[in-house]
């Protein structure tokens, strides 16, 4: 696996993967330029060029940008001792054939030898609609020069369904027309022949992952008693494969199973991707992340705080209140403990203090009570990290031995989110299109019709842990200032009515 | 003290120095209503020029969120009620400066931040004046609001910083209005911190004296918009001149957009300074608020604004935001594209008004392949 923030640190149900799989995983072997959580958990990690340090030619294009990115040589000298990627795989490649003697491991990476990869990329271009026309090498002289290349799409801008609507082509579907109705039969057994609503399969207040409608004759699927399993079972595995169709009036008085257990599990807990981060950033570095919120201090007062900066779970003040709890507070955020952090935490204390999440609490009012949100993209606790705090005179969560620099004291995001499976997205019969050509197959495709996604987002209770001032004494200074929603000074007040000036009507 | 004519205030007012304008001003637009907090241009300072030891705490440029986000902490707030409640009547300001409400023994009314202050750099990041409740929505001025304020140094027309420095430590650039403090007078007394009302002058402690944004000067000297407006992914900014007042040109982007057609208002200049980033005030956020942070004509400058999709002259303006590292000192607007000219008159950019439609022949012949919109 390569470059990614990161395949395993941000991967659903990260602490599961953590101590429940990959102890059953024989090797693990990373690429990255950067030391994210991938590279805590592996075996070998291969040291390889950032995309400033590319020697050789690279190119890439994605569905929004109307351009290639193309990233040229750099005539700079590397800063480490780093390779490529493509080096990395050549390079085992060739040991493949040197141990089986098999010359052709070492063959399809040829021209990577011979510093000519531009070779494999005119070919991925040449069999390309939107690039066959672009000459590999000619882009990347105009990227020196910082003149773009543009994609070779039907119009620009793209517009995708422009040939269907104003051409009158056929729609990349069986019958070639827009299908708003699926009669294929797993998508009959699920009740989705019509695009319906499903509750969150865990992010709600009610009944998780039931189609809410009232009784439709297209919507008749094959229900808990047709498996042979019994309609009051809602345990996560269960219910991810659930059919039951039920009117809101219904849904409306249903409660979330873990609520029905324990009050105190209410809150739904969101995930989404922070503007100061994506799957490639090192959020690790100082003055970037002392911008991730309002918890950033680059001289570090507070010890506990694991780096120049820390993640939180944004939370109503109303909400907070009723929890106890201030703005700038510690707490523990805990989703089901059926499946989470991980399997059989009640057995591993040792583990489950690595995993369990603990965070700042922040008063933020712009969204609904009830609903919670912790930004992706921060580096999440590993066994170094912790380690690195409860150890570090400074109290940095920095693996001592490798330097990964955690965001969190304990647990991560991924703490309280976790992996389900949407049975429609992996029928064998839905005709779709392949991923790189206008050839319709059927079934599965990797980024077309796959378990392509997890949700983001899970219920979880909130308990306070620590006082957010300095040290765990007192309020975060903040809230002692006056200057957060909830504890407004009057003087904060006044400013955000607007009143410190007067403008007399009726002048120029 | 001199008498100094400030436009901004619609009257004269009180500085301890002979008024003196530099030949022309470094001035800036930043549209608020295109600002996404990405930060970028704070990176993109930080790197270039205070990425060393004792500017751990210092960014000659920041984002704030309004009204919960400050850097340092409370700046405003604390200021404005130092000030007291000031007055508009029409484009006059009635209230006292902070040169005017200054103390006997003081130059300046001000504060000197405490050093906790310049923590949380994004304290209020994205929090909303009210609350959302189930079923909100949007329309026109909102109920619940917010918006972010980007900020350097102002290169005032008369720094409160440079008045109150005991060594003349700090001076004004005749030929560019930059304002710059000279490292080898300066000795850190750091009353220029707590002179400064938009609190963009840091104390180093590790070279023990105070320093603050230079405008990003070298490239300024080679016909170049600074860091931060290069930068800037939203294409918030636009850097150039304002000419002396009475000597506006409405062929220079900077003089039409703030002096000609009032479209972007100075950053609180009840305070006096004369600062020179001047806002596009959000079109969103309630009025009171905005006449607090942007005077008497916000009125004007957003209802100029959404006059700009009709306004081939003022779109082209403003389409001329974030699209060369040039300066711009004159522009055109003409039947389809805005065009930009240096300061040797050379076209630099041209910015079409509306983007262009292509249409690709669906077979390709030449390359042999057919064109699709889906890959």
């Amino acid at each position: 696996m390569s470059n990614s923030n990161s395949l395993i640190g941000n991967a659903k149900g990260h602490y599961e993967t953590v101590f429940n799989t990959l102890p059953r995983v024989e090797m693990l072997v990373v690429n990255d330029w950067w030391w994210t959580a991938s590279c805590e958990y592996a075996d070998v990690v291969f040291p390889v060029d950032s995309w400033a340090e590319f020697k050789h030619l690279d190119v890439t294009a994605s569905v929004t940008n109307p351009f290639l990115s193309v990233f040229p040589r750099t005539p700079l000298e590397r800063i480490h001792d780093t390779r490529s990627d493509i080096e990395t795989s050549a390079g085992v490649a060739a040991a493949l054939s040197e141990l089986t003697g098999d010359e052709r491991f070492a063959r399809m990476w040829h021209f990577v030898g011979e510093g000519r990869v531009d070779v494999y990329l005119q070919r991925i271009l040449n069999a390309s609609s939107m690039a066959r026309g672009i000459d590999v090498l000619a882009a990347e002289e105009r990227a020196k020069n910082g003149v773009p290349t543009i994609l070779l799409s039907r119009t620009y801008p793209k517009s995708v369904g422009w040939e269907q609507a104003y051409e009158s082509r056929p729609w990349y579907t069986r019958t070639g027309r827009l299908e708003l109705y699926r009669d294929e039969p797993e998508f009959r057994a699920a009740g989705e022949c019509l695009p319906v609503h499903r509750e969150p399969v865990d992010a709600t207040f009610h009944e998780p992952n039931v189609i809410v409608a009232k009784p439709h004759p297209a919507i008749r699927p094959k229900g808990p008693a047709d498996y042979g399993v019994d309609a009051g079972v809602l345990d996560g595995e269960t219910r991810q494969a659930r059919n039951v169709v039920r009117p809101w009036a219904e849904v409306e008085a249903t409660k979330h199973p873990l609520t029905t257990r324990d009050p105190a599990y209410r809150y739904v807990f969101h995930t989404p991707k922070y503007r100061h981060g994506a799957h490639t950033t090192p959020v690790d570095t100082d003055i970037v992340a002392v911008w991730f919120g309002p918890f950033g201090d680059l001289m570090r007062r507070d010890r506990r705080t694991p780096f120049v900066t820390e993640s939180y779970i944004e939370v109503h003040p109303d909400d907070a209140r009723e929890l106890g709890c201030q703005d700038g507070d510690y707490v523990w955020v805990d989703a089901d403990p059926e499946d989470r952090p991980f399997h059989g935490w009640q057995q591993r204390p040792e583990d489950y203090h690595i995993a369990r999440l603990l965070c700042r609490l922040r008063f933020y009012p712009g969204t609904p009570r009830g609903v919670t949100r912790m930004w992706h993209n921060m580096y999440g606790a590993t066994p170094g990290s912790v380690r690195g705090q409860e150890t570090d005179s400074r109290g940095l969560a920095r693996n001592p031995e490798t330097g990964y620099q955690a965001l969190f004291r304990t647990g991560s995001h991924q703490s309280c989110t976790r992996g389900y499976l949407r049975p429609t997205q992996m029928t064998d019969s839905l005709v779709r299109k392949n991923l790189h050509t206008q050839v319709l197959g059927a079934g599965f495709e990797v980024d077309v019709h796959g378990p392509t996604g997890a949700p983001r987002e899970s219920l979880v209770k909130i308990t306070r842990a620590e006082p957010g001032g300095i040290g765990g004494k007192g309020a975060w200074r903040p809230v002692e200032l006056g200057l957060t929603p909830g504890n407004e000074s009057p003087a904060l007040k006044q400013f955000i009515a607007g009143s410190f000036v007067q403008v007399a009507k009726g002048g120029s | 003290m001199s008498k100094v004519g400030n436009w901004q205030l619609g009257r004269e007012m009180e500085f301890p120095y002979e008024g003196a304008r530099p030949a022309r001003q470094i001035a800036y637009v930043f549209d608020t209503n295109k600002c996404i907090a990405c930060q970028t241009c704070s990176i993109a300072c930080k790197t270039t020029w205070t990425s060393g030891k004792g500017q751990e705490h210092v960014f000659y440029n920041n984002v704030e969120s309004k009204p919960y986000g400050f850097f340092p902490h409370g700046w405003d707030v604390h200021l404005l009620e130092k000030l007291g409640t000031g007055r508009w009547s029409g484009g006059t300001y009635e209230g006292k400066t902070v040169f005017e409400a200054a103390a006997p023994n003081e130059r300046v009314l001000g504060y000197a931040p405490d050093e906790a202050d310049y923590a949380s750099p994004n304290l209020g990041e994205d929090v909303i004046a009210g609350t959302i409740e189930r079923g909100a929505f949007f329309q026109g001025i909102h109920r619940a609001w917010m918006f972010y304020l980007a900020r350097i140094c102002n290169h005032c027309t008369y720094p409160a910083c440079l008045a109150a420095c005991p060594r003349k430590a700090i001076y004004k650039r005749p030929e560019d209005g930059i304002v710059l403090i000279d490292q080898s007078r300066c000795r850190g007394y750091r009353e220029c911190l707590k002179a400064c009302p938009y609190k963009k002058v840091f104390y180093n402690a590790i070279t023990r004296v105070s320093e603050k944004c230079i405008g990003c000067y070298p490239l300024i000297e080679r016909g170049e918009q600074p860091q931060c407006v290069q930068t800037c992914i939203g294409k918030i900014r636009l850097q150039g001149f304002l000419s002396p007042p009475g000597s506006e040109r409405a062929d220079n982007p900077l003089d039409y957009l703030v002096r000609i057609r009032k479209v972007a208002l100075p950053l609180y200049p009840q305070f006096g300074t004369e600062p020179n980033v001047y806002y596009v005030p959000p079109l969103h956020v309630p009025r009171d608020f905005l006449a607090q942070a942007f005077g008497p004509g916000v009125e004007e400058a957003a209802a100029a604004y959404r006059s700009a999709p009709t306004d081939r002259e003022l779109l082209g303006a403003l389409l001329l935001f974030g699209n060369t590292p040039r300066i711009l000192h004159r522009f055109r607007a003409e039947a389809e594209e805005a065009i930009g000219y240096d300061a040797e008159d050379r076209e630099v950019v041209r910015v079409p008004y509306t983007e262009p439609f292509f249409a690709r022949e669906f077979f390709d012949r030449k390359n042999d392949v057919y064109r699709h919109n889906v890959t």
